[in-house]
């Protein structure tokens, strides 16, 4: 038989894809349905906590971080409570990563600060000696991307139903809401005012005016989004 | 011998060398190694037993056999190709891996009912007997706990803090004194409510306004009360601070905290609630467990005694 | 058939050639340098702190990957498919003005994506995900170069006077479609510029999947994106240089055969071992865990094809530094096809997972495997290709052996940081409290650091021993006839 199709490079062709494409088909279809169902707490990212994840993508610290704890009591013990399936459900894309070259830092909100945040991404040697971290001090004069995190936030409203505007349950059982704004502007102003919060806590003088002219320096976004890993 | 063994052999021991120095490196698998260790270090050793015995199989047989069977009909460019069977071991070995995947699927960790999960609850629950057992009995004397708070804070707080615990240049508390002036002062001047749990009223913003008594209290309370310090009692005095913290900053619980010296219950308020002061935020430690916690103040407030 | 020796025409086998041993070089000169910046992070400064932003880790690292991989290895492949293909197939391009058009169309807009790539990478235009970091615009772009290769393989097989496909062809036939599949699943992405109406940057999109699903068809991706650019064509062109090259006949028709069908079979279900103790579920870590051991078998089996082709000719081994290549290529294939099987048995990948070991892992396929077949292949067809010897035979030598201790370096030093690391974050002192805190292991790997970027340097130091070697044999090295190009290839001294 296989030499039949040795012969007849059609049928090899479909015979090989037959072959490559059953396991696919056995092992993904099934988990799609339910492995997106936010879990209790989860919530959506806001405009500038995107805007920030956006400067993560953008600067692969993904390369060297992940955002996966596994369930094993060292893990557990050094980052906190295990991944859960439903914490990831809005992140587009997972960022789990694949080597640990730093920490992971799936619940550094816990455990770290804006001003140690500050210090540490404008020079991390300083703050932890022996760090091999580059030094981030472009993130201080770039202005970040509020735009594109908005049409991302718009595009995910529309096409997977992320709830926006809706309150959302919490472990308490109370709600939250995260809010979107319904015109660019209006996402600029409440980055803004996002970003007021972390300013607010942070030292560096160039960075606080560029935010009180209206402007955000992509550290500001890159930490609000570190703060909400939790 | 001739070389290609002499070879296989300086390449294992460069492997086994190399295993030594990872686990020594490590601190070793130890008496109480856990076996994720072990296996994967057995696993890495038969990666180059195996890869090497079974090269130097083959090379034996490039040196000393011949190629020889049964030639297909086709030729492709010149090249031919025999119609030898499998070798033997291969086949078996082949065989055998499809029958173990079987039984792995079915019965080792049956796709149905093996959870990670389970297993994680599982090491937890032994690792918490293991040590409660230990905790118990040792944690009584005051110098075990003070090295299991070092040890607890080298790899929670020191990121932070230092592995001094000096604070590195200022980006947290030096915790080898109880506070500095310029923490003080931030208090004065914004009051603070961060410790809620031990402090729930919290501190009041401006008890005092003008700078000169400030910075008398400021140094008087940095300074660690010097009762020759008349300007800054007096101060203290005005400020209304000793209702709270006491007369000579010792405290009161549920009220405010000490302030003469750094006590394992002020720093464990700090690591239930967090804190925002001059320096900057600290985060809370929900993680650290209860008898943690108190190793972490026996050490940290060892470290101001002078 | 024909009396008259056919002319195989190699213009685009040549231009695919060029462009492997140029991206071969830079790739892996970003590759030494992410080295020596995980052991002294100044090199992240080297062109100053004003161009950090272009040189550091984070950006170099998808570089690295994406031009060794996609720019490196994937035009090496495709130079041995237009050389390969008209060759066992035994039909020349030159006898299809539209399958030589095909041919250059596709060197010319894969030769436009990679610089519109590089250029993207560098301004941090990508979407994270590994070995698939490209934004919508690029993806197209990629679909049009595979689809031209596509139509060069069939059209050409369409054309072929050989009836029976030999086995190289086989594993085209299997890269071609499986990567198509691969790359349009993983790839199903929204741009955020239509649905918001015109906001942000136009060529930015978001996943059509979430979370742990996203990671799921990622991984999907990225396990078989490694068996279908660094495995399978690879191993198409072992089983047509190595025979070639030592004129002996391949070992076992059975052997190919199980090993053919058993890694397309298995190799998919595998990807599972990227995903241990995540949050996929439990049966599919199982599943990937599981075929990952039995894939030792077909991997084994091309293997032991190729080693037992040379049984008996340890002579040519031993003269001839081309045959060493492939020949040592081929026992770093058993090594990383068993390393592979046994990081995948969950209790050692809880170790090794997210550590230095897995980067090992990679090096000893990319660099002992992957670099040494391909650097092989090249070799073997240059002095087909530009009708002159190799220029140098002791410089071949040299490359060899220095190469060959690079990737020694690389992956001891790897294995014995991974374990470090892996033991260190699950040590526990005596109080059950964690052992180290991260940083210490940071600082414990530096040495091991070090002994990579020697390591990583070494084989660069090779690439460009090639690069000049390659260089010399096209330009100006001696002439030679047909007739010393059947089997083994001449060297001038
Ligand atoms: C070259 C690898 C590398 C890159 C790239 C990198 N990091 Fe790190 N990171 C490290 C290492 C090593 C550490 C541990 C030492 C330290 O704390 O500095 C670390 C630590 C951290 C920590 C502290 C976490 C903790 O628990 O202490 C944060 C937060 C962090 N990195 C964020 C980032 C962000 C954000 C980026 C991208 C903009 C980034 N890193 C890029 C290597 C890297
Ligand atoms: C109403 C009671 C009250 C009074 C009056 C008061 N304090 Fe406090 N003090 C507190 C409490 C409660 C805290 C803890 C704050 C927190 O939870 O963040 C505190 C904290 C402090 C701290 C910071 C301790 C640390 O570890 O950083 C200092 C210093 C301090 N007080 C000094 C003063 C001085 C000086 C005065 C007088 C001007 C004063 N306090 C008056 C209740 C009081
Ligand atoms: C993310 C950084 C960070 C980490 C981790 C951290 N701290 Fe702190 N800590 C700080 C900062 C910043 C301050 C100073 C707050 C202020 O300005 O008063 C502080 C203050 C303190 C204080 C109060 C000192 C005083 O005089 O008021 C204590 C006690 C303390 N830390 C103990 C610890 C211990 C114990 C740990 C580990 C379990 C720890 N810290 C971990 C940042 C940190
Ligand atoms: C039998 C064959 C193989 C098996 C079962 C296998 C298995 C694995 C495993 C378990 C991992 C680590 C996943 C993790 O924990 O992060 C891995 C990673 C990797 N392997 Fe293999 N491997 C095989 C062959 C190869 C070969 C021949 C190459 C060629 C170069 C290769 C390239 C890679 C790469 C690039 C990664 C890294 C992926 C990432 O970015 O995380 N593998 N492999
Ligand atoms: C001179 C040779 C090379 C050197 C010094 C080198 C160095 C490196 C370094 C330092 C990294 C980053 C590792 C980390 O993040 O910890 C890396 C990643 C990688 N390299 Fe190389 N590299 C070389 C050649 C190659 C080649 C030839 C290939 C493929 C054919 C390759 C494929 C990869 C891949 C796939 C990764 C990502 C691994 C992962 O994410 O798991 N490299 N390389
Ligand atoms: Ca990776
Ligand atoms: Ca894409
Ligand atoms: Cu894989």
């Amino acid at each position: 038989m296989f030499h039949w199709l040795e012969k007849n490079p059609f049928f090899f062709a479909v015979a090989v894809f037959v072959v490559i494409a059953f396991a696919g088909l056995v092992e993904i279809l099934p988990n799609f349905a339910q492995a997106s169902r936010p879990i209790v707490g989860a919530k959506p990212y806001s405009t500038l906590e995107l805007t920030g994840r956006l400067v993560y993508i953008k600067n692969n610290c993904n390369g060297c971080h992940s955002q996966l704890i596994r369930p094993f009591k060292s893990e557990t013990d050094r980052y906190g409570s295990y991944s859960k399936s439903g914490e990831y459900a809005y992140d587009r894309p997972f960022l789990w990563g694949s080597k640990r070259t730093g920490p992971d830092l799936m619940r550094v909100g816990n455990y770290r600060t804006t001003d140690w945040h500050e210090n540490h991404m404008r020079d991390p040697e300083e703050v932890v000696p022996g760090s091999i971290m580059p030094k981030y001090p472009w993130l201080f004069k770039n202005i970040a991307d509020v735009d594109t995190a908005y049409a991302e936030q718009l595009t995910i409203k529309q096409l997977f139903a992320v709830p926006y505007n809706k309150p959302l349950p919490t472990a308490d059982g109370s709600t939250q809401t995260v809010a979107l704004a319904d015109s660019l502007d209006g996402a600029h102003a409440s980055a803004l005012e996002e970003a007021k919060v972390v300013v607010a806590d942070m030292k560096d003088q160039a960075v606080k005016d560029a935010v009180a002219a209206g402007k955000i320096p992509e550290i500001v976004a890159l930490i609000a989004y570190l703060n909400r890993l939790k | 011998m001739n070389k290609t063994i002499l070879a296989a052999i300086a390449f294992l021991l460069l492997m086994a060398g190399a295993t030594y120095l990872a686990v020594g490196g490590a601190g070793g698998m130890g008496g109480e190694g856990d076996w994720v260790n072990k296996l994967a270090i057995s696993g890495a050793v038969a990666l180059f037993v195996i890869t090497t015995v079974v090269v130097v199989k083959f090379v034996k047989q490039m040196q000393n056999d011949t190629a020889s069977g049964k030639l297909a009909d086709e030729n492709w460019d010149g090249i031919g190709e025999y119609k030898n069977e499998a070798p033997f071991g291969y086949s078996v070995i082949y065989f055998g891996l499809v029958v173990w995947a079987i039984w792995y699927m079915l019965a080792g960790y049956p796709l149905g009912s093996y959870s990670q999960i389970g297993e994680y609850n599982k090491e937890v629950t032994s690792h918490d007997k293991k040590f409660e057992a230990k905790y118990a009995e040792k944690v009584k004397d005051p110098e075990y706990l003070k090295e299991m708070g070092e040890s607890a804070f080298n790899s929670n707080c020191a990121a932070c803090h230092g592995l001094q615990a000096d604070g590195m240049d200022g980006k947290a508390s030096d915790l080898h004194e109880r506070i500095s002036a310029e923490s003080v002062k931030y208090v004065i001047n914004n009051g603070g409510n961060y410790m809620k749990t031990s402090f729930p009223g919290g501190m009041p913003p401006m008890l005092l306004q003008d700078p000169v008594q400030i910075d008398a209290v400021s140094n008087y309370v940095a300074n660690g009360f010097k009762a020759d310090d008349a300007a800054g009692k007096a101060a203290f005095a005005a400020g209304t601070c000793n209702t709270c913290h006491g007369e000579n900053g010792e405290g009161m619980p549920m009220v405010a905290p000490k302030l003469n010296a750094m006590d394992p219950d002020m720093v464990a308020s700090v690591l239930k609630d967090g804190k925002k002061g001059a320096i900057g935020t600290m985060p809370a430690f929900n993680n650290l467990t209860e008898i943690q916690i108190k190793a972490i103040g026996a050490y940290v407030s060892s470290l101001s005694q002078k | 058939m024909e009396n008259r020796p056919l002319e195989y025409d190699y213009t685009v086998a040549k231009l695919f050639m060029y462009n492997a041993i140029f991206v071969g070089v830079a790739g892996m000169l970003a590759g030494v340098v992410l080295a020596w910046q995980m052991a002294f992070p100044q090199f992240n400064y080297i062109l100053g702190m004003d161009l950090a932003e272009y040189t550091n880790f984070g950006r170099l690292r998808a570089i690295h990957t994406d031009s060794v991989i996609y720019g490196f290895v994937l035009s090496a492949v495709w130079s041995a498919w237009y050389y390969i293909g008209q060759r066992v197939l035994k039909v020349s391009m030159a006898e299809s003005k539209f399958l030589m058009f095909i041919g250059k169309a596709h060197f010319w807009i894969y030769m436009a994506a990679s610089v519109v790539i590089v250029i993207g990478l560098q301004l941090g235009i990508t979407s994270s995900k590994e070995y698939s970091e490209f934004e919508w615009p690029i993806d197209l772009g990629i679909v049009v170069v595979w689809v031209l290769w596509g139509i060069s393989i069939f059209g050409l097989i369409g054309i072929r006077r050989e009836k029976t496909l030999y086995i190289s062809i086989w594993y085209f036939i299997a890269t071609f479609l499986a990567v198509a599949m691969l790359h349009i699943f993983n790839n199903a992405e929204m741009p955020t510029f239509i649905i918001s109406g015109g906001i942000g940057n136009w060529y930015h999109s978001v996943s059509m999947y979430a979370g742990t699903n996203d990671a799921l068809v990622q991984w999907w991706f990225g396990h078989n994106a490694v068996a279908f650019v660094l495995t399978t064509p690879i191993v198409a062109m072992s089983y047509y240089f190595l025979p070639k090259e030592s004129g002996q006949a391949v070992y076992s028709y059975k052997m190919s055969l199980l090993g053919f069908w058993g890694l397309m079979f298995v190799y998919i279900w595998a990807g599972g071992h990227h995903l241990l103790f995540s949050t996929v579920p439990d049966w599919m870590q199982t599943m990937g865990s599981v075929f990952s051991v039995v894939l030792i078998l077909p991997s084994w089996g091309s293997a032991i094809n190729m080693m037992l082709t040379m049984k008996g000719e340890w002579q040519q081994v031993a003269a001839s530094p081309l045959i060493k290549f492939m020949v040592m290529a081929t026992t770093f294939y058993m090594f990383s096809t068993l390393e592979g099987p046994i990081q995948a048995i969950k209790s050692v990948n809880a170790l090794a997972h997210f550590t230095d070991w897995i980067i090992g892992h990679v090096h000893d396929g990319a660099l002992g495997w992957v670099g040494f077949m391909v650097i092989g292949a090249l070799f073997h067809m240059a002095p087909r290709m530009f009708k002159r010897e190799i220029y140098s035979k002791s410089l071949m030598n040299t490359q060899f052996w220095i190469q060959t201790l690079g990737v020694i370096l690389y992956f001891t030093s790897m294995w014995i940081a991974g374990i470090t690391q892996g033991m260190m974050w699950r040590a526990y002192d005596e109080f059950g409290n964690l052992a180290y805190s991260f940083i210490d292991s940071v600082v414990a790997l530096h040495p091991y650091y070090i002994i990579r970027a020697v390591g990583g340097t070494l084989y660069l130091i090779g690439m460009f021993m090639f690069a000049y070697n390659m260089y010399k044999t096209m330009t100006s090295s001696r002439v030679v006839e047909e007739n010393e190009l059947q089997n083994a290839t001449p060297m001038g001294a």
